[in-house]
């Protein structure tokens, strides 16, 4: 709390408490951030805290994946390196038990790099955010070495990117438009938002069925992005809730011992916690893939 | 009376609905698996998604109480 350095004087510590949790998930202020960078057409384009994390998980996910990748396909023997291997087993793992099942053979090949690209975009950016990197920043701040405003600046990032609602609707939105476009080149424009509702129906009820199926197209990617978004977010704030108690009682029974006597406490269960937010990035990265491969394929193949 | 007042109380009910819900999930994969133990791995498979759909809805729903609250 204290290597953020700012003076909170004339605040109960539950207060202070609060404005440090709600400032650590959320982004950077705009007026404050950490590049600015003037307005290009009217839109403001300064590097706030969760736009430079979005930068950093992309250059990670070029080193770890495309470089290693791009090397062995331009080998001519088989011969895969660590990385290859272990890349190529989560590839065939996505494409046979995630792609296969719900898009079908004939359309597999040209929906699984974008399958595959928000499985490894979403892990690493959930699991970069478990990583309290720039945090350790605060310490040179502090031991006085050195005072610059950009350091400071910095100890404010390593955030979540997709703890960010704007950056899963993004997410959401390519899955938006990929549905329809899935649907189109299967069966063709005006063909596909008529697979939206059932053929052979009494008339009556395409009147009932058309706005519930269209507010379904909205509602499908609205969840998508609620779900990631909430439980990256949600796992941060309890991780620090359960660390802020220490403050807390220490400042309600003004004696360091009830500090000391909830931190042994509250360390090993915000410990405990951790584990199991490793375990939903895991699993939420995974969601988000195979709901995208879900809706894919029900464009692709109609079963009303 | 505010819209606020009986926010614990819906939080409450989110939680028991959620709870609910993945409770009877995992009861029924139990006894499917002891019936069938060949099919352990089907099964776990079949009831991953809807799982996860479920934990997003009570997450949906709280988000949505919490949005209350704040606006």
């Amino acid at each position: 709390m204290i290597l953020g350095g700012e003076k909170l004087e004339g605040k109960s510590v539950t207060e202070q408490v609060a404005e440090y949790l709600i400032s650590h998930v959320s982004n950077s202020s705009i007026e404050k951030p950490i590049i600015k960078i003037n307005e290009i057409f009217g839109i403001d384009m300064s590097i706030t805290k969760h736009v430079l994390m979005l930068w950093i998980v992309s250059i990670l996910v070029s080193l770890f994946v495309i470089i290693p990748i791009r090397k062995y396909l331009r080998q001519s023997t088989y011969n895969p390196s660590k990385t290859s291997s272990a890349i190529e087993a989560i590839v065939q793992f996505i494409r046979d038990s995630i792609v296969m099942p719900n898009v079908g053979p004939k359309w597999v090949n040209t929906w699984t790099p974008l399958v595959l690209t928000f499985f490894f975009f979403i892990l690493f950016a959930n699991g970069i955010g478990m990583i309290p990197i720039f945090d350790l920043l605060g310490v040179a701040k502090y031991s006085g070495l050195t005072d610059s405003a950009f350091l400071y600046s910095l100890t404010k990032g390593g955030a979540t990117a997709t703890g960010n609602f704007q950056v899963t609707a993004a997410l959401a939105t390519i899955t938006f438009f990929a549905i329809i476009v899935a649907g189109t080149k299967a069966h063709g424009f005006i063909k596909h938002w008529k697979n939206l509702v059932p053929h052979g129906l009494a008339w009556p009820i395409y009147f009932l069925l058309i706005p519930i199926e269209l507010m379904g197209m909205i509602v499908k990617p609205f969840a998508l992005t609620m779900r990631l978004a909430a439980n990256m977010t949600g796992g941060h704030i309890a991780i620090l809730a359960l660390l802020s108690l220490t403050a807390i009682f220490a400042d309600k029974f003004q004696s360091t011992v009830a500090g000391v006597g909830v931190a042994l406490i509250s360390v090993p269960m915000a410990t405990a916690i951790s584990g199991l937010e490793i375990i939903v990035v895991l699993v939420q990265a995974y969601v988000f893939t195979l709901l995208t491969a879900v809706f894919i394929g029900m464009a692709i193949n109609v079963h009303h | 009376m505010e819209p606020t007042t009986l926010l614990p109380i819906g939080l409450g009910l989110i939680v028991i609905g959620a709870g609910m819900g993945i409770g009877r999930f995992a009861s029924a994969a139990a006894e499917s698996i002891a019936r069938q133990p060949e099919a352990a791995d089907k099964i776990t498979g079949a009831i991953n998604l809807p799982l996860f759909l479920l934990e997003g809805v009570a997450i949906l729903a709280e988000v949505f109480a919490f949005l209350m609250l704040v606006l």
